[in-house]
This record gives C-alpha cells, sequence and structure tokens, in this order.
C-alpha cells in the first residue's frame, strides 16, 4: 500500500475513535474526489452537494467498521459516494443499502485481504476494457460512473433489455478473466 | 475460464452487477444476505469494488463549495457550533477568517458587516482578467490557511447565471474550486492535490448555468483568465 493510502487508513482509525481533526483532513483529502464522482452520477451541484455531506456523515458514522471490510480506503470512500450518489439517483432505492453492506462485510472471518489489497490500477482496468467490444465497454463504464439501470443502458444502445444483461454478463466474465490474469 | 466451475462464473457475474448497481432491490437484498455468510463471495465482491473504483481516476476532483464542511461539521457535532474556533487554532488568524466566513454564509449574513479582509503574505496571486478589461478578478493564496481570496472588482454575472472559477494545471482538465459569490469578495478553500499544483497554474472564470456546471467541467464561455504567479 502506499503511503498515502497508509495515511488515509490511519486517518480513518483516528477517526473512529472520534478525532475530528482526523475528519477534516479525510475531507481536505478526498472531498474533491468524492465530489467529483457525484457530480458525474447527479449532474446537479445542489443535490450533489447535498448528497456529500450524507457521505461524510456516513464515513465519519461507519469509521470504525472500515478496517473489516476488506477494501483499501479509497475505495471504501469511493464505494460509499457512488453508492449514495447512485441511491439519490434512483430514489427508490433507499439510503440504508450502503449501510446493510457495511454491515455485512462486518464480519471479520476469514477476510478477502489478500486479494483486496492489490493495488487496482487503472492501466491494467483500462487494457482489460480495451480486450472488450467498444460498446460493451462502455456499458460497463456507463453503468459505474452513470448509474445507468440495464433499462437506461437497453434504451441507450437501442437493443432489448435481455441482450442487454447477455452483453453485460459476458462482459463482467471476460473483464474477471482478463484482469486476474 | 476452463477451471472455473459454473457456479463460481455465476458469482462473479452477480457479484460485478452488485457493484455496477444493476441488481434490483429484492436481488441486491439477497446478494447482501450472503455476503455476510460466504467470505469467498466477499472476496470476490471486493475484487470488483477495487478494480471498478479505478474507473473514477478519469473523473475529473471539483472542490466541494467552502460552506459545505461547516453545514457537514453542525450536523455531525450539532452542540459544538458556538465553540467551533478552538478547532481553526491550528490554521491561526486567517484560517479563523474563513472559519467565518464558512460559518456565516451558514448561520446567516446578518453577522456580517464587513467582508474578509485579504492575506497579508500571499503565497501566491493572480489577476484573472479579461482581454478588455471589462472583468477582473484578483487572486491571493494563503499558505497558512489554505484559503483563495478573490476580490472581483471589475464585471459581474449575467443576471440568472453563475460564475464559476477554475484551476488549470498544465495538460490536466480544468479543475472548479466553486462558484463566485454574489459579493465582491470570495474565499475558496483549497483542499490538498490542488495546492500542489496551484504553482503554474493558470485561474479561469467561466459562465454557467445557476448553481454551475452540470458536468463538472466548463460548459460556457471563459470570461476572464489569468496565470497564478508566486508573489
Amino acid at each position: 500500500m502506499s503511503s498515502e493510502l497508509q495515511e488515509i487508513e490511519d486517518l480513518i482509525a483516528r477517526m473512529a475513535m472520534g478525532n475530528r481533526q482526523a475528519f477534516r483532513e479525510i475531507y481536505a483529502r478526498t472531498s474533491a474526489k468524492l465530489f467529483g464522482v457525484v457530480l458525474r452520477v447527479l449532474e446537479d451541484r445542489a443535490e450533489a452537494e447535498d448528497v456529500l455531506q450524507e457521505i461524510y456523515i456516513k464515513v465519519w458514522n461507519n469509521a470504525e467498521r472500515y478496517r473489516v471490510n476488506g477494501l483499501s480506503p479509497m475505495t471504501w470512500l469511493i464505494t460509499i459516494a457512488r453508492n449514495a450518489a447512485i441511491d439519490r439517483k434512483r430514489r427508490a432505492r433507499p439510503v440504508q443499502s450502503a449501510e446493510m453492506l457495511n454491515e455485512a462485510l462486518a464480519d471479520p472471518g476469514p477476510g478477502p485481504e489478500a486479494e483486496a489489497v492489490r493495488r487496482s490500477d487503472r492501466e491494467r482496468l483500462s487494457g482489460c476494457f480495451g480486450e472488450l467490444d467498444d460498446r460493451h465497454a462502455e456499458a460497463v463504464r456507463r453503468a459505474y460512473l452513470d448509474g445507468d439501470t440495464y433499462a437506461d443502458l437497453a434504451a441507450h444502445f437501442e437493443v432489448p433489455l435481455n441482450t442487454m444483461r447477455t452483453w453485460l454478463r459476458r462482459s463482467l466474465l471476460k473483464l474477471r478473466e482478463c484482469l486476474s490474469r | 475460464m476452463s477451471d472455473e466451475t459454473p457456479d463460481r462464473d455465476d458469482d462473479i457475474v452477480l457479484a460485478g452487477e452488485y457493484a455496477l448497481g444493476l441488481l434490483s432491490d429484492d436481488e441486491s437484498a439477497a446478494f447482501e444476505l450472503r455476503l455476510a455468510s460466504e467470505p469467498e463471495l466477499r472476496a470476490i465482491y471486493a475484487a470488483w469494488a477495487e478494480d471498478l473504483a479505478a474507473m473514477t481516476e478519469e473523473v475529473a476532483p471539483v472542490a466541494p463549495p467552502a460552506s459545505l464542511l461547516p453545514k457537514i461539521e453542525h450536523r455531525l457535532y450539532p452542540d459544538e457550533i458556538r465553540r467551533r474556533h478552538g478547532l481553526w487554532d491550528r490554521f491561526g488568524l486567517a484560517g479563523l477568517a474563513v472559519a467565518v466566513l464558512a460559518l456565516g454564509l451558514y448561520v446567516g449574513p446578518e453577522l456580517f458587516d464587513r467582508p474578509p479582509a485579504p492575506p497579508s503574505d500571499p503565497a501566491y496571486t493572480a489577476r484573472i482578467a479579461a482581454e478588455d478589461g471589462s472583468f477582473v478578478v484578483a487572486a491571493a493564496y494563503d499558505a497558512e490557511s489554505d484559503a483563495l481570496y478573490l476580490d472581483r472588482r471589475e464585471g459581474a454575472a449575467t443576471p440568472g447565471r453563475s460564475l464559476e472559477l477554475w484551476l488549470i494545471a498544465g495538460d490536466a482538465a480544468p479543475v472548479s474550486l466553486g462558484l463566485l459569490s454574489d459579493d465582491p469578495v470570495t474565499v475558496v478553500q483549497v483542499t490538498d492535490d490542488l495546492r500542489a499544483v496551484l504553482d503554474g497554474g493558470v485561474l479561469a472564470i467561466s459562465d454557467e448555468p445557476p448553481g454551475g456546471s452540470p458536468t463538472g467541467a466548463p460548459t460556457g464561455p471563459v470570461v476572464a483568465a489569468g496565470p497564478i504567479t508566486e508573489s
């Protein structure tokens, strides 16, 4: 883990003990990144600001559960941010989903650490995206970065819903196969 | 994937769909129940979460408005709002001015008679100006408080539009530093990752829809720009 990630992990640990200065530092280091992610999903500044508040409240409240969830610190923060933004975008799914996930992951057990500490890097991912059909790669990207549903994707690519599901599921298998090489 | 069982392939796909947010509510809830009891499934999900998060590196960071942190802190520690300045000790007096400004935006403008004072010893300055001088903003960055002080001396937003400030470093995409306030003076908090690229960067102001660019990148014409120079 790079020293920067280590520092963020340490800040999360201090935050878990109620250290407000640590919270402020986490915010200074990560808020522009997370706000960018949220804005990308919501495309509405006022809503994005509102959701960013909820995200950092969640980060503060869940900090003590971070260590056992098996995710690297930035992935944990990005996942909380993205889930909150998508929950807001869809409204139908209440915000508790991210909390449920945290609960679910909070079981220490034999963890996924070995796999999770593996540095995910953008080049590896974009290399694997390059092995997919362009439209299939774009579908995965739209789902993750824009929060598109299967219905959104089917409409965008003008294919039947079931075709969309098949594309995407095959793409996921190919991606995982490539990423595991 | 000849060495994988079909069941494992199914789980890889399911965990990927979950990580992408493509499952229905019921499917998600069922998946979360399984996560709680199946370490192997957790590992598959964690691998997706890590790998997919790398995609966010292509998303440009956007600084949230300086008024947001005080709002969050007020929600986290509501009883602390009156004793807030203690938290700002390490930032010194200039930082306190920013805190008071941010707090003021939150509790109401009636606390203020005067705008915040510009930093007395700025590390960097910039003159963000239109070519014809019809729009001029003087910018000064105070390293101690990480605050960028902006004084709009000429020009204003078109009615019904907002002015958004951008930092452009090298060939990187512009990063939003937030909106200019309707008052002449705006103070923007600069985050750690942006502070490093101030030197040699360019500040620009664009005309945007009310509330700012909806995309995270400038959408309207640039009304003024100027290089950041060490002072």
